[in-house]
């Protein structure tokens, strides 16, 4: 069993005074090297809990370890045992998140956007940064757009970027919400072998999606999501050839 | 109504509108860099996170705003806030000359300023009341300006800052700041123009502005269609250029808004040559890569 890298137990996010229960109560281990995909129809919390991994979204209840530190208070226990106050910003830069929406800067160019954390927040020299964006870039095939702004790419080419953006910081996990639901159908497929590619090199992933051809092909582990809860556990194999719950037999005889 | 005598006459007395135009370009120009200032400070105080809920343990946290009601509502109230937003307020919802004739008549009566001249000829003890007037109510308009900015701001822009690991700080400098400013500066442009043609309502205090010389002249010649004339050519002469420069770079900074712009008008120093001319003939959309 490899080691567990975020611990998440019996996390709660509740709007309107607990009236929304976005997520009740969820308990999951997200080891080193896992691909995990989270499914569930829309509105089941799968993207709430994917932005409470990295504190997007600030959770009402439980506990998030990530490497044993429960980022969800804010101070915690060193090793020599002294309270330290805990700098979210530091537990972030290991974790990229890729967005739906993309968000890149628009007022930087490709390169920017990809150098801009780097080198202000882990004081990268800039010709270093650039070097290794432009490594990046080669290998998702856009290196002759580096010195574009992003409004002239494509959504394909734009969550591309966005995704070797968030490697730029050397994450040990990578958060995807819904990376390829506001892409054309023919682009999505560029961006889910960038994906692939990533998983086959043995990153951590958590990916929040609705094509399930990725989720059976990449995932090691598949998670089904319900009205913030999780339904049902297991390898693309038992979810997807014998599903038990019956809320996921009925997505799935709508979904494929 | 206008002669040509007329206009003889008031040009007797041209060096009075030159000087009614220095004052009024000192008078404009230390109301922008102060208002701005003032502007930034209220903006940061209406938009800071500064209460009691923030001190308290996340247990706390949460169990108070899973009851709100009251408690919850004091415990999110933020002094600061709150009087950058009364004096936003206060200033917006009163006329120019009531604050002027306040600060001038009522804050300024008991101080006692040294009364030297400033370039010879302007009344320092009347151009300062004027100054900060003028600055005081610029700022609560300006703070409303760069707010609105700063808000309009897609809020996925942040949270991509922020999940790469930038603090609040490094967010809004380089992230949010940039793109902010670019959308205000059409309101910002306007804004330096009404502080120019405000600042004319400190002739009610004496302030030797255009105004004030129009009348002097007046009361010299009798006369107040040409004075007026004269007056409203310098005051266009001021304004026009001042949006025109503002739109020069506001077209500047909006690279980045339009497909065709960009590559062509950046110069970048390096070796690699995909740079410039090649990603501009590139395709605008290229097929997959294997």
């Amino acid at each position: 069993m490899s080691e567990t890298l975020i611990k998440v137990k019996d996390l709660k996010k509740y709007y309107n005074r607990g009236a929304i229960k976005a997520l009740d109560g969820i308990s999951v281990d997200i080891n080193c090297g896992d691909v995990m995909v989270v499914i569930g129809p829309s509105g089941s919390g799968k993207s709430t809990f994917l932005r409470s991994l990295n504190l997007l979204e600030e959770p009402t209840g439980g506990q998030i370890f990530f490497h044993g530190i429960d980022i969800t208070k804010k101070k915690y226990k060193n090793a020599e045992g002294k309270p330290v106050k805990l700098n979210i910003d530091e537990h972030r830069q290991k974790m990229g998140m890729v967005f739906q929406h993309f968000n890149l800067f628009p007022h930087k160019t490709i390169l920017e956007n990809m150098t801009l954390a780097p080198i202000q927040v882990r004081h990268i020299p800039e010709a270093e940064a650039e070097e290794k964006a432009m490594k990046l870039l080669d290998r998702v095939g856009l290196a002759d757009r580096a010195d574009s702004y992003p409004i002239q790419l494509s959504g394909g080419q734009k969550q591309r970027i966005a995704i070797v953006r968030a490697l730029m910081m050397e994450p040990e996990v990578m958060l995807f919400d819904e990376p390829t639901s506001a892409l054309d159908p023919e682009m999505v497929g560029e961006v889910l072998e960038v994906m692939k590619e990533l998983a086959h090199e043995g990153m951590t992933m958590v990916v929040v999606t609705h094509e399930m051809g990725f989720a059976r092909e990449v995932g090691n582990r598949v998670l089904f999501m319900a009205d913030g809860n999780l339904l049902e556990e297991g390898t693309p194999e038992e979810l997807f050839g014998n599903p038990q719950h019956p809320r996921l037999q009925d997505f799935l005889s709508k979904v494929l | 109504m206008f002669t040509k005598i007329g206009f003889e006459k008031t040009w007797q007395y041209i060096d009075l509108f030159k000087q009614g135009l220095i004052c009024t370009v000192s008078l404009s120009a230390l109301t922008v860099f102060f208002g701005f200032f003032l502007a930034l400070l209220l903006a940061v105080m209406r938009m800071s996170d500064i209460n009691i809920y923030r001190l308290l343990p996340r247990e706390t946290q949460w169990s108070l705003r899973l009851k709100g009601g009251v408690v919850y509502a004091l415990s999110r109230f933020n002094p600061v806030s709150f009087i950058a937003s009364v004096y936003v307020e206060v200033f917006r919802a009163t006329p120019m000359l009531v604050q002027l004739f306040i600060i001038y008549y009522v804050v300024f009566a008991p101080v006692s300023l040294p009364t030297f001249k400033l370039f010879g000829f302007i009344r320092f003890e009347r151009f300062l009341p004027g100054v900060v007037a003028l600055a005081m109510n610029s700022g609560a308009y300006l703070c409303e300006i760069i707010r609105a900015g700063i808000q309009s701001i897609d809020g996925g822009q942040a949270e991509a800052a922020r999940s790469l690991g930038m603090n609040p700080m490094q967010n809004m400098r380089f992230v949010i700041l940039p793109q902010a400013i670019k959308n205000i500066l059409p309101a910002i442009a306007n804004e330096f123009v009404t502080i120019i043609k405000e600042s004319s309502i400190c002739y009610t205090i004496g302030v030797q502005e255009i105004m004030y010389a129009v009348a002097s002249t007046k009361g010299a010649i009798y006369r107040i269609g040409e004075p007026l004339i004269i007056a409203t050519c310098v005051y266009f002469c001021l304004t026009f250029p001042t949006s025109k420069i503002i739109a020069y770079f506001e077209k500047k900074m909006s690279v980045g808004d339009h497909r065709n712009s960009g590559d062509s008008t950046r110069t970048r120093k390096r070796k690699s040559g995909f740079a410039g001319q090649g990603a501009q003939s590139a395709p605008m959309y290229e097929e997959v890569t294997k």
